[in-house]
């Protein structure tokens, strides 16, 4: 098995060492975290290097070629992200309701009192 | 009669002043405290103060949504500090769409006639309704017999009356159009009538109204309401 360093790679590669980067300097996730991060960037370019190993562990299980190995997973992963999002912004976005809400009925006044209620 | 109206304003200038005179005109022995919301007007709403009703203002500082301001509406028509205990809670829309002789006729529904909610049929009343909001009725009509089971000839009619306790179990969390289809659920077990109405369509009234893209929107929100939490139907 032997690497194919092509331009493409050269550029995930890049670009997979600098979202490493970036992950380890923003320090916002946790430690744990960090290694599982390093783990999957890690595979990741190995697997970038060594496309075979990809096609491989694909024919193993059914699929047909190596990238459609990768994708699957990565789309599933998306799709999750992407209703995560959605999930945080709905709570936000019903927090910053009650906000203006809470605001609102504390500032209400009445403008005009012409003729008050009685008592019922 | 102690009527509390739940009207929710998003720019609507001149036209709120002329719809809190023309309700005042035909109160008729109602006793009339309207709340008015102003969902995040870009000019803030204000009241004359020659005003014949007896008026309760409050203001979202952004523009949340026409549900969003029925719901904060409802909070403070029952608040201590504005009345709190009324026979009857109205929703009308401030742009002078409704008549009010209408909704004295929706608020009689719930008081005399006794039913939990009186909701206004546009259909059955001389509603001249355009055929373009016509097909979109039918269509909302149809999506909220089949999510909620509850077979009404007018879906999406802002003009409602709701008795003290069906107005005590509306909690709306829709802060958009969804909240239509949101009281519809709330009420499908209550006692509900639905009482002919007419409805002005004038070009300011079709500018703003609800638009055919305004459906998937409501679609969206209420399945992001259903996943994630807030539809306690």
């Amino acid at each position: 098995m032997h690497p194919e360093i092509t331009p493409a790679a050269v550029v995930l590669l890049g670009l997979l060492a600098v979202l490493l980067l970036h992950d380890w300097t923003s320090r916002r996730t946790r430690q744990r975290h960090l290694w599982v991060q390093a783990f999957v960037f890690v595979a990741g370019g190995v697997l970038i290097v060594f496309p075979e190993i990809s096609r491989t562990l694909a024919r193993s299980v059914g699929i047909g070629r190596g990238v459609d190995f990768v994708l699957y997973p990565l789309v599933i992963w998306l799709v999750r992200e992407s209703l995560l999002t959605r999930r945080r912004r709905h709570e936000d976005e019903a927090r910053f309701t009650e906000m203006v809400r809470a605001l609102a009925v504390a500032n209400a006044k009445i403008v005009t009192d012409t003729d008050p209620p009685r008592t019922p | 009669m102690r009527v509390a109206i739940l009207m929710p304003a998003y720019d609507e200038g001149a036209r709120l002043a002329r719809t809190l005179v023309e309700l005042a005109k035909h109160a008729d022995d109602a006793e009339m405290t309207v709340f008015v919301v102003d969902d995040g007007s870009a000019e803030r709403v204000v009241v004359d103060a020659a005003c014949p009703l007896r008026v309760v203002l409050a203001r979202h500082d952004v523009n949340l949504g026409q549900g969003a301001a029925i719901e904060t509406a409802r909070r403070l028509a029952l608040d201590p500090r504005f009345g709190g205990a009324f026979d009857v809670y109205v929703t009308m829309d401030s742009d002078g769409q409704h008549r009010p002789e209408d909704v004295i006729a929706l608020a009689r529904a719930v008081v005399d006639g006794g039913a939990d909610v009186a909701l206004g049929d546009r259909f059955s009343g001389r509603s001249a309704v355009p055929a373009s909001r016509r097909w979109l009725l039918r269509g909302a009509r149809l999506f909220e017999r089949l999510t909620t089971g509850l077979a009404l000839s007018d879906a999406h009619n802002g003009l409602r009356a709701f008795g003290p306790r069906a107005i005590a179990e509306l909690r709306l969390t829709q802060n958009r159009m969804a909240h239509a289809t949101e009281i519809t659920k709330r009420i499908s077990r209550l006692s509900v009538v639905e009482v002919p109405v007419s409805v002005r369509y004038d070009d300011e009234v079709m500018a703003k109204g609800q638009k055919a893209s305004g459906a998937v929107t409501v679609v969206v929100d209420l399945l992001q309401g259903f996943l994630f939490g807030g539809d306690r139907s």
